[in-house]
């Protein structure tokens, strides 16, 4: 694709990226789209999923397999008008500022891609299939029996009967199935084709950044079974003065804390196998790991350490807002983009956090000890929280949360020392030292 | 082992870079260097990351088809990630073996080659693969890149075979190319220096030299074992078709690179901020001083005028009349970087922000004398000195997590199709330098940029090039150095490193009555290429065929 430019040496706009999954029914594409989905939000790249299944239910809420028929020709024609209402619906969103806009359907004919690839490439929107490609006869039956109970398609059926419909229903779709390029004539298209669960990928056309960095994620995913656990270093002293920042060392109930949390593990683990233990550079976080069981393996991050609040580091919230009482409302305002001077903002803590959250998905169990505004990073990563809400996220001390991600969203533990503990959570405009009474964890 | 074979290769490699030097691409160096990793994101106690245990990259295609240029681009990442990484280049061996001028001979490559060319040939084999498991064993190597033909099959699964009993894993990658504009232009790279086509037309001589390969090594099978691990990358990165056994993130991570890995040539510009009014505060983030807003524009004046005269140069010289090659510049979102950058944008250039490029964070430094430093933290000093790339004064970032911070923006720049203008604090140019010219972490952080200078970066498939340009206009008295630096605290300060030859003098010595010089005579001071040897060194691969 020849570079967009306007001659003098200066280039357009960056692109805008259409990313359409292909594949199956039971094939874990609507997983797929739906980490992608987190991922990209999560680095405040606007994405949004457009699932064409939902449209189709506001048609026909409940088809049987004949429905997916291709000789059934009212089915046909519906199906077809869901996906140009939910097509439609995308381009309006990326009118309005979206930049990957993810089209989740079978799109299981060469047909049914070139019309997509037409309708949005003249929109001069950048098209990536995703194809999920998948003869693995015991992970399709793990989707059926996932479908059969959490599908609105077979809400109020037996699962008996709703287990075979969908079987039909994927043969209907075998029929006419196409993978990408299988009679070479779709050279042209990027595409990413994920076969047997990674054992074969094949990437194609790659075209630029954006696209690479959501490929180079999707092959990171994997689906074995995993939880990761967090935690808050234990009180500090300065914790205790209502002072934030700095790199001091723990109080007594903190180091209290340091010495519950392997029985906390161990009780939230429920064996002895070892986690993995990643802590920040900071005094405070290294100390309440250091008690934890001698086959943890542990590492230090600097990417871990907490927010860095510039000037106003180890100050108060009153010193904050006499000092810098502009800087304390505009952060008050959009806590998210607020930068403090010579310091950070949440949005640049969750960029440096990025190659945490990559070694997190293909990492299996891991122990997190880090920061207040590091926690609320990753805790938005995994509960697809807003960026309006995760910087107020409360997240109490001596508490150790337990997160294990599901099909459909993440399911979180919580595990409560029972050690008394300041409260560093504020509320907005409050400049107190300790908020009295703090919120429950909101985790 | 043949230890002294192996140093005699080292010798002989007309690319060996002297260890002082940081101004030479130092990705072909064969050191024992432990300082080479940059941006390394843990150690483990072997050493070794990412607990994937020992392996072998091992290239697969003919010759013409950039197999150096992957090898060279993919050791010089891993490098800078903290893979230890070595690429054994068979063709060093086989030239090695049969003498300067000696020929191998013509049924060398045939599969029913006669034995005598048979036992030369496992001769050869079997000296570049004693030294690959001397180097992993011993020298607790982690990557070792294995750069030959490998073109049959059934010589491939014997040697991953082989590898296996050697608990070492492999990887395959080949580059598969069938689109001829690429081969052509593959092969009109590699041949231009050769005298057997001086005077040929470039189209004739890329076809003539093709053939020859063809004619060489008549058999090529490309991969299709379903039990090994390998990648195929085809047409230089136009698809990938990736088969993955036993590999996991090591290799992800490989193919992530080569995706945003190209072979177009566009050059890198590194320049420093302005000066800020109040150059030694961190924490303040302050606009740049009134110099500093000369210097912005003297600079933008620099950079256009500059590329506008090579582009006049290559027409001149009979090139075709082509636009200039976009130009994109990135800053910091640090104020200073930003404003220095306006003159750009008031252009209508794309000005990009990345927070990723925000300087090194002083900590406690912060405004502190080297002697300040000295009296309060004395025990952090000693530290410092010993490892001034890894040690972190309290609160503050060491070079080594600057590195890790600017992964991403590796990946970016070698995605960038535009030329790119990076426009960023000292620290960061120094870590980004050190990526592209593959210098020692001893050195990073005394690499000097002098604030009236470019640095101008030109890929080439073997070693990259460095070239400095002036910026004319400036008071040198007025140039000031870096006073916002973590001082460096080295004992006794035997001279500052400069990337750049010459770089390195301090500008109290520069002739004092440069300003007064006539501006066309400042002008006229030509950019200066950085010496290396990349033409003898094409010559050296012309036959590598292996």
């Amino acid at each position: 694709m020849p570079l967009k430019t306007n001659g003098i040496g200066i280039s357009v706009e960056d692109t805008r990226i259409c990313v359409v999954m292909v594949g199956l029914p039971a094939r874990g594409k609507s997983y797929i789209a739906q980490k992608a989905q987190r991922y990209l939000k999560w680095l405040s790249i606007p994405a949004a999923t457009f699932n064409v299944g939902n449209y189709r239910r506001c048609d026909a809420p409940h088809p049987s397999a004949d429905f997916f028929d291709t000789n059934n020709v009212e089915g046909e024609r519906k199906r077809r008008a869901a996906a140009e209402a939910a097509v439609a619906d995308m381009l309006k969103w990326f009118k309005k500022g979206g930049v990957v806009g993810i089209l989740d359907a079978t799109n299981s004919t060469k047909e049914r891609r070139q019309w997509v690839m037409d309708v949005v490439g003249k929109h001069g929107i950048d098209v990536i299939f995703v194809e999920s490609k998948c003869d693995e006869e015991e992970l399709i039956m793990a989707n059926i029996r996932d479908v059969k109970t959490t599908s609105p398609d077979y809400a109020g059926q037996d699962p008996e009967e709703a287990a075979q419909d969908f079987r039909n229903r994927i043969r209907n779709y075998e029929k006419v199935y196409k993978t990408i390029n299988a009679d070479g004539d779709e050279d042209q298209l990027t595409y990413l084709k994920i076969m047997n669960v990674g054992r074969q990928v094949i990437i194609n056309r790659i075209q630029d950044y954006l696209q690479s960095r959501i490929v180079y994620y999707l092959m990171n995913l994997h689906i074995r079974p995993r939880s990761v656990w967090l935690s808050r270093h234990g009180e500090s002293m300065l914790n205790l003065e209502g002072r934030i920042g700095g790199d001091s060392e723990l109080s007594h109930r903190g180091e209290e804390y340091a010495r519950k949390l392997p029985d906390l593990v161990l009780e939230s683990v429920g064996s002895d196998r070892p986690l993995t233990v990643w802590t920040s550079t900071l005094q405070r976080t290294i100390m309440t790991a250091r008690h934890l069981p001698l086959h943890y393996n542990q590492l230090q991050w600097k990417a871990l350490d907490e927010l860095d609040a510039g000037l106003c580091d180890g100050m108060t919230y009153q010193e904050i807002s006499d000092l810098y009482p502009e800087d304390f409302k505009a952060r008050d305002e959009d806590k998210y983009n607020y930068r403090y001077r010579g310091g950070e903002s949440y949005r640049d803590v969750v960029i440096r956090l990025e190659p945490i959250i990559m070694e997190l998905e293909r990492s299996e169990d891991i122990l997190i000890i880090s920061h207040q505004a590091v926690i609320r990073c990753i805790y938005a990563y995994f509960m697809q929280k807003s960026q309006e809400d995760s910087p107020w996220v409360p997240v109490p001390l001596h508490t150790l949360l337990k997160l294990t991600p599901r099909a459909y969203g993440t399911e979180v533990q919580t595990y409560k020392a029972n050690i008394k503990a300041v409260s560093t959570w504020r509320g907005k405009g409050s400049t107190a030292k300790h908020e009295d009474p703090a919120p429950e964890g909101g985790v | 082992m043949d230890t002294l074979l192996t140093a005699e290769i080292a010798a002989n490699a007309p690319r060996y870079r002297r260890k002082s030097s940081t101004f030479i691409d130092g990705i072909h160096d064969i050191s024992d260097d432990q300082n080479m990793a940059p941006a390394q994101l843990y150690s483990t106690m072997s050493g070794r990351l990412f607990h994937s245990g020992r392996i072998a990259i091992v290239m697969v295609g003919l010759p013409a088809r950039g197999k150096t240029h992957i090898c060279v681009s993919m050791a010089r990442y891993l490098s800078w990630l903290g893979v230890k990484t070595r690429i054994f280049h068979l063709g060093d061996y086989r030239r090695a073996t049969v003498g300067k001028g000696g020929e191998v001979p013509q049924d060398y490559f045939y599969p029913n080659a006669s034995p005598a060319s048979m036992v030369l040939r496992q001769k050869i084999l079997k000296k570049c693969r004693d030294d690959i498991y001397a180097w992993l064993n011993h020298e607790n190597g982690q990557v070792a890149i294995y750069d030959a033909v490998n073109p049959t099959a059934s010589g491939r699964r014997s040697l991953a075979k082989e590898f296996g009993k050697h608990d070492v894993q492999t990887l395959f990658l080949e580059s598969y190319v069938d689109d001829e504009e690429i081969l052509k232009e593959n092969a009109r790279n590699v041949k231009i220096h050769s005298p057997d086509f001086e005077g040929m037309e470039p189209d004739a001589a890329a076809e003539k030299y093709l053939k020859r390969i063809v004619e060489k090594i008549p058999v090529f099978e490309t991969m299709e074992e379903e039990e090994l691990n390998y990648v195929k990358m085809i047409n230089a990165g136009q698809a990938f078709f990736y088969n993955n056994v036993s590999f996991n993130y090591l290799s992800h991570r490989i193919v992530f690179y080569l995706t945003n890995l190209h072979i177009k040539s566009r050059v890198t510009y590194f320049v420093r901020a302005g000066a800020a009014a109040e150059e030694d505060s961190y924490k303040s983030d302050g606009p740049l001083s009134e110099e500093g807003q000369y210097y912005a524009q003297k600079m933008c004046h620099a950079v256009l005028k500059h590329r506008e005269n090579e582009r006049k140069q290559v027409i001149d010289q009979g090139g075709p009349d082509l636009p200039l090659r976009p130009l994109t510049v990135w800053t910091s979102t640090r104020v200073r970087t930003v404003q220095t950058s306006e003159p750009f944008k008031e252009l209508g250039y794309k000005v990009r922000q990345r927070s990723q490029m925000a300087q090194i964070n002083p900590g406690v430094c912060e405004k502190l004398s080297e002697r300040a430093i000295r009296n309060l933290y004395p025990e952090e000093a000693e530290k410092h000195e010993l490892d001034p790339y890894h040690h972190r004064y309290p609160r503050a970032e060491s070079y080594h997590d600057l590195a890790v911070r600017l992964e991403p923006i590796i990946l970016e720049l070698e995605r960038e199709q535009n030329d790119l203008l990076i426009i960023a604090h000292e620290s960061v140019l120094r870590v980004l330098y050190a990526y592209l010219m593959h210098c020692s972490t001893m050195d990073i952080p005394k690499l000097k940029f002098r604030r009236d200078e470019i640095i101008e970066i030109i890929p080439a498939a073997y070693q990259n090039e460095a070239k400095r340009l002036h910026i004319p206009g400036l008071d040198p008295k007025k140039v000031p150095r870096s006073p916002e630096e973590i001082r460096v605290v080295t004992n006794p300060p035997s001279g500052e490193l400069s990337p750049i030859p010459g770089l390195s003098s301090p500008v109290e010595q520069q002739p004092p009555n440069l300003v007064e010089e006539p501006e066309e005579e400042e002008t006229a001071r030509p950019p200066e290429k950085i010496d290396n040897n990349t033409k003898d060194t094409l010559k050296d691969r012309l036959a590598d065929e292996d």
